[in-house]
């Protein structure tokens, strides 16, 4: 404890006088002319702590004297922890006023914003950390921040509560630099993705020893705390100026940003650590000014790995989305595909029930309505029934045969029935009968086409059969270079073309020609027999 | 075939008359024929001694006409049997021949062409149509395989094989005949031969065979 005296003349008292003491350390008592007008609540041990707060008074009548006024002050610090007492100034309050406002701003206000900005992003990135434990530099940075701030306590705080002692203060005040100094370094390592697991064990094992010394003996911690804070700082420089040289070989942005953001600030705290070690002489420490800085680097860190996750993700999104719109299309080509074979299937299906149906009972009743009509007694009428009904048959053969077929058939196969039974009718008909058929191996018209075709050549047969009276009859097949040609020729009596004839004969034909998209042509003449040929794309 | 008897084993009355009336035309009027509506009945019909012609159709109210077909051939070899196969019933006709059948005729054929069979069963050959044909080649084992066992009793010669290939693709006994330089009777000759080895001789035999080909349901 030291008591300050001082005195002043003054010469006016008309006027209030502003009295500012801008320093002391730890805590005060101060009187004017005899009269308390200052006193922190605890001037013994636990010390109350005022030393980054100016004091200022505005003094008038009657306590301002006309002539010697004296302050009295009563210093009450501990040799180990700098104490002191600063300047004194008097004078007109318009000019001291704002003197006090500055110091204010300077050695409290910004103090006590730093420590706001950094609990606050601390804060933030403590909870980023915890909803992602896998990112544990962001939990490290939340941990050094967090020390930070309690360190950050020895600029604001106005008591030392819950410590017992002023010693035991400095003591966790300088752990916990020590302790936010490491945690510092192992945020770095975490953000670069190093693991130096000695390192960090190393670490680990100083701060445990500052932290044991605090508990086991406070007071000596606490008057040899400037070596904890020459470790932590040790530790602290290391680190950044390892980010550093990291960051400017590496060269990516957020590295160089928050490098820089980090530079300022140490460079800062040398001037810091000069006035601690009393090497300059200063009421200002200006870490807390440009501290800040560091935020800004974490924030742009922060808001840079954020911007570069939504890039990838949208990259990502726009990957995703196209290998699922090609995923998509290719199973819908697939479910397409699948559906219109699955209807063929079907409607093969259908068609094959369909024809058995018409086979088995229909073709039954048609060919007994036949042989019962044939043992009727003949007429004219019975004949032309017998003839439809026969035609019928025929039809009903060709569409079984064209159609019942579950595998494809080619036209050489469809041909061979169909020559066989006509070969045999003919002959019966005394019409000698000559085949071309050629490429007609695996030829495949399908279904539709085939019976076309096997209808067009029934009637044209049916036809030399009925009325031709000829003795010869040629059908030729011939399919060349995806062409198919038919022509059906007898010697028979053949007609007049200009004469009209009755029956749907040629009209049918020239309509199955058509629907096979083929061209049709038909040459006879009286004796001259009858050609009858089409031209078909294969 | 020295005399001139024939059966004719069919439920429906108007076939019936149909194949006496054709049966009177190709064996003459004074033949000798005898009808039955179902199997047993049909049974009762044959006696031991003589030959003759029988026709059998395949759907007969008490069984099925491949039965019948292979008791004759087991209890009356000397009875050339013919199946009558309805219309959609052509699946069938591989399965009688397989049980003995000499032949067979289309129901849905004009009257004109089951005459030609008829004839030429009478003669002693047979016809056949391509899809039959087509039918015996599939039962053959596929040229370039190598036989492992010794040739069966079923295997066709050469020259059965080739004449089965041109019916099934549709060219007619005279041009078969003109193809192979054979005539047209010996055709029909090595047809019969064809359909003689298919029978698997027994009818237990020939009612497996068909019911695992799925000729039979």
């Amino acid at each position: 404890m030291v008591w300050y005296r001082l005195h002043w003349d003054q010469d006016n008292t008309d006027r209030p006088t502003a009295l500012l003491v801008n320093y002391v350390s730890l805590a005060s008592a101060m009187y004017v002319n005899g009269s308390l007008v200052y006193r922190d609540p605890q001037l013994v041990e636990p010390l109350s702590r005022s030393w980054t707060k100016p004091r200022y008074f505005l003094l008038d009548k009657p306590l301002l004297r006309q002539g010697r006024n004296t302050l009295l002050v009563r210093v009450s610090g501990l040799a180990a922890y700098q104490p002191g007492f600063g300047t004194v100034e008097v004078g007109d309050p318009a000019v001291v006023h704002p003197r006090f406002l500055d110091g204010v701003r300077w050695r409290y206000d910004l103090q006590m914003l730093d420590q706001m900005v950094t609990l606050v992003f601390g804060g933030l990135f403590g909870i980023i950390w915890l909803l992602r434990r896998k990112d544990s530099s962001y939990g490290w940075y939340a941990l050094s921040t967090l020390l930070s701030f309690v360190y950050g306590l020895n600029y604001t705080a106005e008591s030392i509560w819950p410590l017992p002692s002023t010693d035991a203060w400095e003591a966790v005040n300088a752990a916990a630099y020590l302790a936010a100094g490491s945690s510092f370094a192992v945020f770095l390592l975490r953000y670069v993705d190093r693991r130096w697991p000695r390192v960090e064990w190393g670490l680990l094992a100083i701060n445990l020893v500052s932290f044991a010394a605090v508990i086991v003996a406070p007071t000596p911690s606490g008057i040899h705390r400037g070596w904890w804070f020459a470790v932590g700082g040790l530790i602290y420089y290391a680190a950044t100026f390892g980010f550093a040289w990291h960051a400017v070989h590496k060269r990516r942005t957020d590295h160089l940003v928050l490098s820089a953001c980090l530079m300022i600030p140490l460079l800062v705290s040398i001037h810091d650590f000069l006035l601690y070690y009393g090497v300059i002489r200063s009421d200002r420490y200006l870490l807390a000014v440009t501290s800040p800085l560091t935020v800004v680097g974490m924030g742009f860190a922060l808001a840079y790995r954020f911007a570069v996750a939504m890039r990838r993700v949208e990259g990502f999104n726009l990957e995703l989305k196209q290998e699922v719109d090609a995923a998509t299309r290719q199973l819908g080509d697939t479910l397409t595909r699948e559906h219109s074979l699955a209807i063929e299937n079907l409607r093969i299906g259908e068609r094959l029930n369909l024809v058995r149906d018409l086979h088995d009972g229909f073709g039954g009743s048609l060919v007994g309505a036949i042989t019962s009509l044939e043992r009727a007694p003949p007429s004219p009428v019975g004949e032309h029934t017998i003839a439809v009904l026969r035609e019928l048959r025929d039809d009903l053969r060709l569409i079984v045969d064209t159609t019942t077929y579950e595998q494809a058939t080619d036209l050489a196969s469809f041909m061979a029935t169909f020559r066989h039974r006509w070969d045999q009718r003919l002959e019966l008909a005394n019409i000698d009968s000559q085949w071309q058929l050629d490429g007609l191996d695996g030829l495949y018209l399908g279904p539709a086409r085939s019976l076309d075709l096997m209808r067009f050549l029934q009637e044209a047969l049916t036809n030399v059969l009925k009325h031709s009276r000829a003795r010869h009859a040629t059908t030729a097949i011939v399919c060349d270079r995806g062409r198919l040609r038919i022509a059906v020729s007898d010697d028979g009596v053949g007609f007049d073309e200009g004469r009209k004839t009755t029956g749907a004969g040629l009209a049918s034909l020239r309509a199955r020609a058509t629907r096979l998209n083929g061209a049709f042509q038909r040459t006879t003449a009286p004796g001259q027999g009858v050609s009858l040929s089409l031209d078909m794309p294969a | 075939m020295h005399e001139k008897r024939a059966w004719v084993v069919d439920d429906d009355p108007v076939v019936r008359e149909r194949l006496s009336g054709l049966l009177r035309e190709v064996l003459g009027g004074d033949a000798s024929l005898t009808l039955a509506e179902d199997i047993a009945s049909a049974r009762a019909q044959f006696d031991g001694s003589r030959d003759g012609l029988a026709l059998v159709d395949i759907g007969l109210p008490d069984g099925n006409g491949v039965d019948l077909i292979a008791w004759l051939q087991h209890h009356h070899p000397q009875v050339t049997t013919v199946v009558v196969s309805a219309y959609g019933a052509e699946d069938t006709v591989l399965a009688a021949l397989r049980a003995g059948a000499a032949g067979y005729l289309l129901k849905e054929r004009d009257d004109s062409e089951l005459l030609l069979s008829l004839q030429s069963i009478k003669r002693g050959g047979a016809l056949i149509d391509p899809f039959v044909a087509k039918r015996i080649l599939a039962l053959l084992p596929e040229e370039h395989e190598p036989a492992p066992e010794a040739p069966r009793k079923t295997a066709l010669s050469d020259r059965e094989a080739e004449i089965l290939r041109l019916v099934a693709r549709g060219y007619s006994n005279r041009e078969i005949a003109k193809l192979t330089s054979l005539s047209r009777f010996t055709i029909e000759d090595y047809t019969k031969k064809i359909y003689r080895k298919l029978s698997v001789g027994s009818r237990t035999a020939a009612v497996f065979e068909a019911k695992a080909m799925g000729w039979l349901n």
